[in-house]
């Protein structure tokens, strides 16, 4: 009689077993197909779809170089990149002339920044910590994975061979959209605040940031990616708030006099 | 080890079916009053069993399976449940094995009630219907003869004046 119950015992957790085996499958199934969407493009072909963007960009803003504020997001970019262990991406940042409070993510590591932004920052460890989020994004791959989720791969690599430049406008305006995910702003918030303990610059700049912009008061563009108008910032404040660094972190202030790059924009 | 003998289907009364029946079929109202919590339906069945047990081993047998298989998925549910009220309350990120969980537990629960409306249907047929393990302890508790029984049978409290 014993034996009989230890083998329906054993029946039994193979059944339990099975099913969270097949549960968990499941699961990885389904996140795999973002996965998968993202690596329809190499990162070759998302570099040569960024550089075919950049063009475009160059064209349509006025990109502000060799200033003041320019070497300062150069030095910030150059802080944050060399915390990460390794990366496919040669980073770009690109501060475009507009008082929008924005920035976003192009294929292939460049990333854009708006002078708004900068002259909002009360530091240059906010602007890092808006950079740190993009990287993020480009790090996982996110804008390839919604490119693709918006048009078909073909088009997007169509470009590539000179195609149609009125899909380089919807990719552009597809970017432009700022339609990530709450999945997905979790997953670059999480990146940059690890990035930025990294980079010994306090995360709780992000945080700062977030909080700042959340304020009623505060006039930005509704279009914001880092902060839209979602009821689930108020998590991604606390968890950039609540987010706990390492017990020998230590920060590392830039060296900038922060008036004065705002002057310069 | 000795055992009372199992009563065969026309032995046992059509009261007695539905009664047993009924231990299995009323979780289902109970689990859709209590979600969603899953406690109402042990609840439920704990009084059902309390109420029912001692009318007769076929009864009683169908009860306590009823509720004791009722505790594992109780059990996986509740896990569930606070699993996502934790995650609902800190940082709201879900992960691959919290979902794989859920999976498994509703598939677990969906499996459960496919068996219990077995079990049930057998119980109006007279019937017995064993889980897997506990309908095996269910008949091992109700059926089995206790030394218990034996003295009470050898020493009858009602005894003749003479």
């Amino acid at each position: 009689m014993g034996s009989k119950m230890i083998r329906d015992l054993v029946i039994l957790l193979a059944i339990a077993g099975a099913l969270f085996v097949g549960g968990y499958f499941t699961v990885r199934e389904i996140n795999k197909t973002d996965f998968e969407l993202s690596h329809q493009v190499s990162i070759e072909q998302e570099e040569e779809l960024g550089n075919v963007l950049k063009d475009v960009m160059i064209d349509q803003y006025k990109i502000v170089e060799d200033n003041m504020a320019d070497s300062a997001i150069q030095a910030i970019k150059t802080r944050l990149v060399s915390a990460i262990d390794s990366t496919p991406y040669r980073y770009e940042i690109k501060i475009i002339k507009n008082e929008q409070i924005n920035a976003f993510t192009m294929p292939g590591g460049n990333i854009y920044v708006f002078s708004g932004l900068i002259k909002a920052a009360d530091s240059p460890e906010e602007v890092a910590s808006v950079l740190a989020h993009e990287i993020g994004h480009a790090e996982k791959r996110h804008v390839v994975t919604r490119l693709i989720n918006d048009m078909s791969t073909t088009a997007i690599l169509g470009i590539l061979s000179g195609g149609d430049p009125s899909v380089v406008a919807e990719i552009l305006k597809s970017i432009a959209g700022n339609k990530f995910n709450r999945e997905q702003e979790m997953e670059a918030d999480k990146f940059a605040l690890q990035l930025l303990e990294d980079s010994h610059v306090p995360p709780k700049a992000l945080a700062r940031f977030f909080e700042r912009l959340n304020d009623k008061d505060f006039d930005y563009n509704e279009d914001l990616e880092i902060l839209m108008t979602h009821p689930h910032n108020n998590r991604r404040i606390e968890q950039a708030r609540k987010y706990k660094t390492r017990n020998n972190f230590k920060a590392e202030p830039f060296n900038f006099d922060w008036e004065k790059v705002q002057q310069s924009l | 080890m000795e055992f009372y003998p199992l009563q065969q289907p026309e032995e046992i009364s059509e009261r007695e079916k539905e009664d047993a029946m009924g231990s299995y079929l009323m979780m289902f109202a109970a689990v859709a009053i209590g979600l969603p919590l899953p406690i109402i339906n042990l609840i439920a069945s704990i009084i059902y069993y309390f109420i029912n047990r001692k009318k007769s081993r076929f009864i009683h047998f169908h009860c306590l399976q009823a509720l004791l298989t009722q505790i594992p998925t109780t059990v996986i549910n509740w896990v569930a449940v606070i699993w996502a009220v934790t995650i609902f309350f800190t940082d709201r990120t879900t992960t691959e094995i919290f979902w794989a969980y859920v999976i498994f537990a509703g598939a677990s629960t969906f499996l459960y009630f496919i068996f219990n409306l077995i079990a049930a249907f057998k119980a109006r047929q007279g019937k017995m219907y064993y889980f897997l393990l506990f309908g095996n302890l269910c008949y091992q508790a109700v059926y089995r003869v206790k030394a218990s029984d034996n003295i009470q049978s050898s020493e009858p409290v009602n005894k003749p004046p003479f």
